[in-house]
């Protein structure tokens, strides 16, 4: 977590614009974010906001050049349905789900929902470079290019330290499941908590 | 096949014409054990069928035992026929065969002073040239209006940051006209931009880059490479170069060909060089002459030196050099698969095939971690004797098997005699026989003399090549790209096939596979973990197998041809594992097709494809010296 | 709800500082909240225990009527609870049965066979009486097998054979029964599991080997007799968790009569906190649903059952009184005459008392299997993600066993002993790699093995080579037959005639007895020849005679006769 000590705060601003139809353009991200991300939950289980969890991810895919739009799913609180449904919302097919605990996947349209491109399971492993690449990747996956794989990390000892508060997370999160609720489109704004 | 019930006990050998016996006949290979089933009967040996298992132990030796224990009663229980009915395990002279293979790096990439950026990132930002003078971005505030200025901007700096200090000191009149940056922000820093400039990021090393001197930044439109900094006069015309100095940088220059992206910095003394690096010398030993060549003289000098010193006798590399140790390490293993014999050989090294290669290596001195393609040379070595102890093995096969056991003909010589079971062949036939740690001919003249060669270099050397060509570092991965052809997994329901045609599924791929480099093997499909397109890493491995079994095809065709005239040649029999492979074979039949040969893969006994010739040729021998 | 992150804020005095750097501070606990089952064993939410028997069928169980039943209530009021005392037992007040689980003159069988009718909202009552004490003494009696004993992991982050078959040696004369492996590279798995049965034959004979994978593969080496036993069949105590890895309780009974119809022996897997981990507890507390586990296992008609939150121990572990609920869920598998292989088997904590704590009721009680995967090799060579004693803890271990007199099933082996078992195992490996025609094992390696104390000591192997003949294995139909004909061809005759008499365990069926493990003698021990007996102080199982005189050995013990000199 050193590499957030230097980051100033940001706040993330998310206005709801309707329903979320399916994209056009062949060169687009969905990123889809969990029922409670950015709302009732603003920080991962390791204490990473939100804010710099989704501008880390944009950031990542406009440097490729790729266009992204942010979803919200609302009926389920499941990773793999929320990467898939915004896998299936793109233009290209490739989306990403990340959920408030910070759990993040890339997913692909044509793919049955319990696989995946890229799954990220330990979210206290995650830092804001890490979610960097996961846009990077995602973005290289809707330009057809073949990414490395960003690497995956393990730590037995993460297991006595937050196997329970993961637990408690995704039990919270799935308090705000709208059940039948269609995912919605958000307009992200991502600005310096004292730039107003 | 009906079960025969009829039992020759007491028979003995050599068996009367009259009676129903059967013969094994048992190939010992590097890799493989392969064994040929035939009944003998009045009108010569009839063929009932083979088997094949990974041979145990180094080849020749006693080890060998279990393996073909193996293959004989597989070969009997897939005719339903009865291990007291065998008049003969005959066994081929298995000769011990050691191969070892290394490899040098002979030239490296050093630059100085921190001269040039050339690495190619994957999105640099805002085509165009910028030059001016490298100014930390932390001290953008110190310059003044009109100063011509390239901006470093070192970790730690956020995207949006960067811009807004950019755009205000350009509002301030100073014209910063390019950029470096550490991270992968050049997109994002020049998406904030009022207007862009030239941004070239990842440069790891942002620290080293020199303050204060002359620069430019170079960024061309996506699909174009630079054409400034890549062309001397364009480097002589921006940093105002005499035509000393004009010599001076055209390395730079040259390195940099290519490249979408560039930075270069005038020093007082940067440089850019390419350095050989010693690789000790390779000493061969010929029957007459003894010659010494330097490893980095390449692969043509040091096969050019083999050639002068023929027929060699034996080799050494000099001691702690890689091609030194392999060749003492090839002369101990061997040694040591004799030491338990009664006769102390001398083992002596029989063959070197060098190979010119390249391997991606770091740039010394390198900012962004680039890599350049270094020269090197790769070396296959082997060692083979002309006597095993195979009579220890056979006494060992005669208690385990309990039946009467031969050992005899030479390899070469029973390998002509399978591979003349191919129909459509006649003498003089060569035969080739492509394994894993060597390659072998043989030629049967027309009048049944067998002269045969054998040569280092062969499979091994090919996934050898592959791995450290695409920089793999993973055998597995190397070994598949040999063995299969390629294909691009364009979509969850198609791949592109490496000539261009698409092949539909109707189950998704795997996921591991979308969008990725994929090997078609025999066990699916695998991903190929590389950032090499397709058609490079198809490139390599048809290079890769051109080196090893073209060349080696062609030399050992010469060293048996009469006279050397591969014309004499009427047919050549392409033999052992690698004649499996799915272009090999082509690529030799083409290489000799000027020569009016025909050429093509084996099917021993019209069955058997390019497998048990040695093991047909043994029942083959044997009966007919028999009748 | 949601937990604060971690403290920021500088520590307002030096103790507060002193005690925020206690490795116990990087452990995680979270609050209660049973309406989503994140409670140990204390729930309002969990049902009231009833049951009404109609036709000698239950009709009604926990305050849930027959039609309403899930899976699971169907196939435990079917198979695992006796109609013919459920009505009487239930009538009993649950600290009734409680007394009768701590009182020494209560016998086993009687136990044994009220349980048998309680529901699992009983079962629940029952231990809710009971503190972390009361269930140990009740453990040491409930226990089926009179002998304690201890199963380890030897694994290799690597997945190096020679590396695992050295382990295997060692930990087999270190007193482990059974051994457990797993692998990195899953197509590394027919030469580990080779590589840890013969291991095993290097050290005390009679050890059992187990190699976890994806459960076809598993079966298929059991049935070839690679492996010994099973132990990775998971069941799981809500209807949606089970349902999620596209099993039923008929399933896995199905597979475990595969594995019985080969006389090989097996248990499931089960374990609090699975449930809430995955969303899904229903609103049920982790120890009811465990119980629900428990009677699933005795309904499928396996032998035993591996318990003790096992992969979710963090959060059990996280709650207050997990540690206790852990404890009743080992206590109940016993309860219902199930082997139990407890636990202990996971990284739990990063503070060394809380570990030990973690541990002492099971040591302190005797288990079947104290931990059921003490890890034999570094943890960095654990591939079970670490577990919650490593091959670093053994002389810790062997000295809590020597203070307080209590039987961990390990002991004190001498270097040279253990070098010469590691060496043998190694170079036996090379002969039958040799014999069976699998990739060189060079000298080099079998030195190092033998001298190794991790992965990271070992020369890399041709990983290419290795999973070329792995898959030869399995293509080749290589059995334990073969592996018995190598030893013995390879002059390890001794190796060789103790896997037979191991594979022939299986023809007599004397491994699925409940608790079956294999003696250094080759002969079955198990709750049928070596029944607990223990009736209160001067009964059932203590450490004495030469097992003791064997536990008072460490590595070092100053010599009494001449006090220059250590023993060890």
């Amino acid at each position: 977590m050193t590499s957030m000590e230097a980051r100033p705060e940001r706040v993330l601003d998310a206005v709801e614009r309707g329903e979320a139809t399916v994209g056009s353009r062949p060169d687009e991200v969905v990123i889809g974010i969990s029922p409670a991300f950015g709302d009732f939950f603003t920080k991962t289980i390791v204490g990473i906001p939100h804010s710099e969890v989704l501008r880390e991810l944009l950031a990542g895919v406009e440097e490729q050049g790729v266009q992204a739009r942010v979803i919200r799913y609302r009926s389920g609180s499941d990773l793999a349905v929320i990467a898939h449904s915004a896998a299936r919302l793109s233009g290209s097919g490739i989306g990403v789900g990340v959920l408030s605990r910070g759990t993040t996947m890339i997913h692909q349209k044509d793919l049955v929902r319990l696989s995946n491109l890229e799954l990220f399971p330990q979210a206290p492993l995650l830092d804001p470079e890490t979610f960097r690449k996961v846009g990077r990747n995602a973005a290289r996956y809707a330009k057809a290019e073949s990414p490395e794989p960003v690497p995956a990390r393990n730590d037995y000892m993460a297991r006595p330290r937050w196997q329970a508060k993961a637990a408690l997370l995704h039990i919270k999160e799935t308090e705000f499941v709208t059940p039948d609720a269609p995912p919605v489109e958000l307009d992200v704004r991502i600005r310096l908590a004292d730039a107003g | 096949m009906p079960r025969r019930s009829s039992s020759t006990s007491g028979s003995g050998w050599p068996t009367p014409v009259d009676a129903v016996t059967l013969l094994v006949g048992v190939d010992i290979g590097n890799s493989t054990t392969e064994a040929c089933l035939a009944e003998l009967g009045p009108d010569g040996p009839r063929y009932l069928g083979g088997a094949l298992a990974p041979t145990s132990g180094v080849k020749g030796t006693a080890e060998n035992v279990p393996g073909v224990v193996k293959v004989v009663q597989e070969a009997l229980s897939a005719t339903g026929s009865a291990q007291h009915e065998v008049a003969a395990v005959l066994v081929n002279e298995a000769t011990p065969v050691i191969s070892g293979l290394a490899m040098e790096t002979i030239t490296e990439t050093v630059i100085t002073e921190s001269t040039m950026i050339g690495h190619n990132p994957d999105t640099p930002a805002g085509a165009g040239l910028g030059t001016g003078t490298t100014v930390a971005f932390t001290e953008l505030g110190s310059c003044g209006p009109g100063e011509h200025v390239i901006c470093v901007v070192g970790a730690g700096v956020d995207f949006e940051d960067a811009a807004v200090g950019i755009a205000a000191a350009r509002d301030r009149g100073v014209e910063v006209t390019g950029a470096v940056v550490q991270a992968d922000d050049a997109n994002l820093i020049v998406n904030r931009l009022p207007a862009p400039i030239p941004v070239v990021d990842e440069v790891t090393l942002i620290g080293k880059v020199p303050l204060g001197m002359p620069a430019a930044v170079e960024v061309a439109e996506p699909g174009r490479t630079v054409r400034t900094l890549s062309n001397s006069y364009g480097l002589a015309t921006l940093f105002d170069l005499d035509p000393d100095q004009t010599r001076l940088v055209a390395p730079v220059a040259r390195a940099l060909v290519g490249n979408r992206s560039a930075v270069v910095v005038r020093t007082p003394s940067g440089d850019i060089a390419d350095r050989r690096i010693p690789a000790g010398t390779l000493t061969l030993i010929g029957e007459h002459a003894r010659l010494s060549v330097g490893v980095d003289a390449g692969a043509d000098e040091i096969m050019a030196t083999l050639r002068r010193v023929a027929p060699l006798a034996d080799a050494t590399g000099e001691a702690g050099t890689h091609v030194g140790g392999m060749l003492a390490t090839v002369r101990d293993a061997m040694a040591d698969t004799l030491s338990d014999t009664a006769e102390e050989q001398d083992v002596h090294i029989q063959d070197v095939l060098a190979v010119d290669t390249f391997v991606p290596q770091l740039v010394t001195g390198a900012l962004a971690g680039e890599f350049a393609l270094e020269n090197a040379v790769a070396l296959a070595a082997m060692v083979r004797t002309s006597r095993a102890p195979m009579e220890a093995l056979a006494d060992q096969l005669r208690s385990a098997l309990d039946v009467d056991v031969h050992v005899g003909g030479v390899e070469a010589d029973m390998a002509v005699l399978g591979a003349l079971t191919t129909p459509g062949t006649e003498r003089p036939l060569a035969v080739l026989d492509l394994g894993g740690g060597s390659t072998d001919a043989a030629l049967a003249t027309g009048h049944g003399e067998v002269r045969s060669v054998h040569l280092a270099g062969a499979g091994d050397l090919v996934t050898k090549l592959i791995d450290s060509e695409l920089g793999l570092d993973n055998r597995e991965v190397a070994e598949d790209i040999k063995k299969s052809p390629l294909a691009k997994a364009e979509s969850f329901f198609h791949v592109r096939m490496e000539d261009g045609t698409a092949r539909f599924f109707d189950e998704p791929l795997p996921a591991e596979a979308f969008a990725r480099v994929v090997v078609l093997g025999e066990e699916g499909m695998r991903p190929v973990p590389t950032r090499y397109s397709l058609e490079q890493v198809r490139q390599v491995r048809r290079s890769a197998k051109h080196k090893v079994f073209v060349v080696n095809a062609l030399r050992a065709l010469e060293r048996v041809a009469p006279g050397g005239n591969l014309r004499e040649i009427g047919f050549v029999v392409v033999l052992g594992g690698s004649a499996l492979d799915f272009e090999i074979p082509d690529m030799i039949a083409e290489a000799v097709a000027g020569a009016g040969i025909v050429c093509g893969t084996g099917n021993v006994r019209g069955c058997e494809g390019p497998r048990n010739a040695v093991a047909t040729g043994l029942v083959d021998d044997h009966t007919g010296r028999a009748r | 709800m949601t937990a604060e992150p971690l403290p920021v804020s500088t520590p307002k005095s030096s103790r507060t500082e002193a005690l925020e750097e206690r490795p116990v501070n990087l452990d995680g606990f979270v609050e209660e909240w049973p309406e989503v089952g994140m409670v140990a064993m204390d729930s309002p939410y969990d049902p009231a225990p009833s049951v009404r028997v109609a036709d000698g069928v239950i009709v009604e169980m926990d305050g849930k009527p027959r039609a309403e039943f899930d899976f699971l209530d169907q196939f435990i009021s079917d198979h695992a609870i006796d109609v013919s005392v459920t009505e009487r037992a239930m009538s009993l007040e649950p600290v009734e049965v409680a007394r009768m689980l701590v009182d020494p003159t209560v016998t086993r069988s009687e136990v044994v066979e009220v349980a048998g009718g309680l529901t699992p909202a009983a079962l629940l009552e029952v231990v809710k009486t009971m503190n972390v004490v009361e269930m140990m003494q009740a453990l040491q009696k409930m226990r089926a097998r009179r002998t304690p004993a201890n199963q380890a992991h030897s694994t290799s982050a690597r997945d190096n054979p020679v590396q695992v078959a050295a382990e295997a040696a060692e930990a087999s004369l270190r007193g482990f029964r059974e051994l457990e492996t797993t692998l990195g590279v899953v197509r590394y798995a027919p030469l580990v599991a080779i590589a840890l049965q013969v291991g095993a034959l290097a050290g005390t004979p009679g050890a059992l080997t187990q190699c976890a994978l994806e459960e076809a593969t598993e079966l298929e080496l059991g049935m070839r007799g690679i492996t010994a036993y099973a132990e990775t069949i998971s069941v799981y105590g809500t209807e949606p968790v089970f349902c999620d890895g596209d099993d039923t309780p008929w399933s896995k009974a199905f597979l475990a009569s595969a594995y019985a119809s080969r006389g090989i022996k097996m248990r499931f897997t089960s374990g609090t906190g699975s449930e809430v981990q995955m969303g899904n507890a229903e609103g049920r507390s982790m120890l009811y649903l465990e119980i629900r586990c428990i009677l699933v296992a005795k309904g499928a008609g396996v032998q035993g059952l591996q318990n003790g939150s096992i992969s979710c121990i963090g959060v059990p572990g996280a709650v207050p009184a997990g540690i206790r609920a852990v404890l009743a869920e080992n206590l109940l598998a016993s309860t219902a005459d199930l082997e139990c292989a407890s636990g202990n088997d996971q990284s739990f904590s990063h503070s060394d008392m809380r570990r030990t704590a973690r541990l002492l009721p099971q040591l302190l009680s005797g288990t079947d299997f104290v931990c059921s995967g003490y890890s034999s090799v570094p943890n960095y060579d654990n591939m079970f993600a670490g577990s919650n004693l490593d091959s670093t803890d053994y002389d810790d271990w062997n000295t809590i066993q020597r203070d307080l007199q209590v039987d961990g099933a390990l002991r004190h082996v001498p270097e040279e002993e253990l070098l010469a078992a590691r060496s043998k195992a190694a170079r036996a490996l090379q002969a039958v790699f040799a014999q069976l025609g699998l990739p060189t094992i060079s000298d080099k390696e079998v030195e190092a093995a033998t001298y190794a104390h991790g992965s990271q000591d070992l020369p890399m192997r041709d990983v290419l080579e290795d999973l070329k003949a792995a898959q030869s294995v399995m293509d080749r139909g290589i059995t334990g037959l073969d592996v018995i004909k190598a030893l013995e061809a390879s002059g390890y005759s001794d190796m060789a005639h103790t896997l037979l008499s191991v594979l022939r365990h299986r023809v007599s069926g004397d491994l699925l007895h409940t608790s079956a493990i294999l003696t250094s003698e080759l002969e079955t021990l198990s709750a049928v020849n070596d029944a607990n007996d223990y009736a209160g102080p001067g009964s059932g199982y203590r450490p004495a005679g030469e097992r003791w005189r064997e536990m008072k050995r460490l590595r070092h013990v100053v010599s009494a006769s001449n006090p220059e000199e250590e023993n060890g």
